[in-house]
């Protein structure tokens, strides 16, 4: 499937200061994708349609620290963007109130791309 | 609150099924066999995490609306191979658990169609505990 940049796509950028664990990540990720989906439901729900029938593109990206997650969430929010912060309970690995994954989509990937063409996979 | 906000309200037929007895949680069991990144895999778990939200939207509603408003509790377990995750599925099915698996497209790391994940739930903690109580934390 050869996707454009008009396709719909979500990204999960996780803190990469943080150091969690591959369970820990994947459960943070998925806590921002599903947030950002019921989100989105409400307010682009067309979009939401077209990104789901398009396969529910999901590419998980870091972040150094969260400086650079809440810049990236002021601009996305910005650009008018769905955007999720995820905080943690902090029952685990790290203090409550850590704020561990920034989520944003779905979105035309032209639009994801602006803001992130700099990050690495996670 | 709009007009159509409202007479949706009036119109619109009242959440059923039964309300989950306890907290309630989602399960992710993962395919251990792949050899897949942190971040492959985090992506993966999203896909059964939304997937598993939808379809309690329509099958279990008020499942979904309690996890929902505590803080949808997430857990990542691992499972060693395919045959394992469809094992687990066959036996949550059983006990009225909803199932999703999650197939990869294969755009990248592993062979398109393997199957990476297993979403569980969301369903109360002692229904899980017969299930993947034995599994090991991801």
């Amino acid at each position: 499937m050869v996707s454009t940049a008009e396709d719909p796509s979500m990204v999960l950028i996780a803190r990469k200061d943080l150091k969690m664990s591959a369970g820990k990540l994947a459960v943070q990720c998925s806590h921002a994708a599903v947030t950002c989906t019921l989100n989105a439901r409400k307010s682009h729900a067309r979009l939401v349609e077209r990104w789901k029938n398009g396969g529910a593109r999901k590419i998980c990206l870091r972040a150094d620290d969260l400086e650079t997650l809440q810049r990236l969430a002021g601009q996305a929010q910005a650009a008018g963007l769905v955007t999720t912060l995820v905080k943690d309970a902090g029952h685990t690995e790290v203090p409550p109130g850590t704020i561990t994954v920034l989520g944003i989509g779905p979105a035309p990937r032209r639009a994801i791309d602006a803001l992130v063409s700099d990050l690495k996979p996670y | 609150m709009g007009l159509r906000s409202f007479l949706h309200r009036l119109t619109a037929p009242s959440p059923s099924g039964q309300n989950p007895k306890g907290p309630c949680k989602m399960v992710c069991v993962v395919n251990q066999g792949l050899k897949m990144g942190k971040g492959k895999m985090a992506a993966q778990v999203g896909h059964g995490a939304v997937m598993a939200t939808m379809k309690a939207g329509s099958i279990k509603p008020l499942y979904l609306e309690q996890w929902l408003a505590t803080g949808q509790k997430k857990v990542c377990l691992k499972g060693t191979d395919a045959e394992h995750l469809l094992v687990l599925e066959k036996s949550a099915k059983e006990a009225g658990i909803m199932t999703t698996l999650v197939h990869d497209a294969g755009h990248t790391q592993i062979p398109s169609g393997s199957l990476t994940v297993l979403a569980l739930g969301p369903d109360t903690e002692e229904q899980f505990q017969a299930i993947t109580g034995e599994l090991k934390l991801l």
